[in-house]
């Protein structure tokens, strides 16, 4: 078994990006049935999409400016370049949306939501887009992955021809 | 849900972050399209911190933050009715997601 520290950085960054995606419909839910008595647990899932989200930041920023420039030439030259000049193009820009919304929902969360109606639509809205999204970039990952994958298997299956 | 529910105001924090948010999101949609279309701002900020993307990345973090900040210390949303801050919050991250995706499918 060989495991690179690139492989260990992507699958963390994917994964984070998962568990901030599912923290945040918790956080619809939970809000969804604001009461006295989940206001607490509901602050604590908006603190973990955050912090779920900057730690994606971090690990994919990490992939993207050290590992990926190999990955973009693959995906370029094979038959799906679009899979890194559409996909991962959006994807890149699109997290800082996602992320600010996360770095937003705890300050959202704040409030009484069982009290007050609208803080409770805001942290219903917040949570949607991040949960949208989350799933949107989660797609464009399989995207990207996949038009690397793709590259390599055409372009071995043109070299054994 | 408890039965008081009212429709109390956003406090004067989340009203302003939500506004701060819905800029900083369409500032990071704008960015991206001008670095794309004129490289000396992709190159100067990439000199920055080394890659354009990371400048990017903290650029729109700090816009929201400082943003906040400032509407916080104003009275601006208090003059604002919640609903119109949560649609213009949405508005801005669907206009701003969509309009990403549309860049570089057609441009």
């Amino acid at each position: 078994m060989n495991i690179t520290t690139s492989d260990v950085v992507l699958l963390a960054h994917a994964g984070f990006g998962v568990f901030g995606t599912l923290a945040a419909v918790w956080v619809f839910v939970e809000a969804l049935n604001a009461h006295a008595e989940n206001a607490k647990r509901l602050r604590t899932a908006a603190l973990i999409v955050a912090a779920c989200m900057v730690i994606a930041w971090i690990l994919g920023g990490d992939f993207y400016l050290h590992f990926y420039p190999a990955d973009k030439a693959l995906i370029l030259r094979g038959p799906w370049p679009f899979a890194h000049n559409l996909f991962m193009e959006t994807k890149e820009h699109l997290f800082f949306l996602t992320l600010v919304l996360s770095l937003y929902l705890p300050i959202a969360a704040r409030e009484k939501l069982y009290e007050n109606a609208s803080a409770r639509r805001m942290v219903l809205c917040v949570a949607m887009l991040i949960t949208l999204s989350g799933f949107a970039m989660e797609g464009f990952g399989a995207i990207v992955n996949h038009g690397a994958k793709i590259a390599l298997l055409r372009g071995g299956a043109k070299a054994s021809e | 849900m408890d039965a008081n529910v009212n429709n109390s105001k956003l406090s004067r924090a989340s009203a302003s972050f939500a506004l701060a948010a819905a800029i900083s999101i369409v500032v990071n949609t704008v960015l991206a399209c001008a670095k794309d279309t004129y490289q000396p701002l992709k190159t100067w900020m990439a000199s920055l911190t080394g890659h354009d993307w990371t400048t990017q990345g903290l650029a729109i973090v700090g816009l929201f933050v400082v943003l906040g900040l400032v509407i916080r210390k104003t009275s601006f949303t208090e003059t604002v009715p919640p609903n119109r801050i949560i649609s213009v919050l949405a508005g801005a991250a669907i206009t701003a997601g969509i309009g990403l995706f549309a860049w570089y499918a057609f441009f």
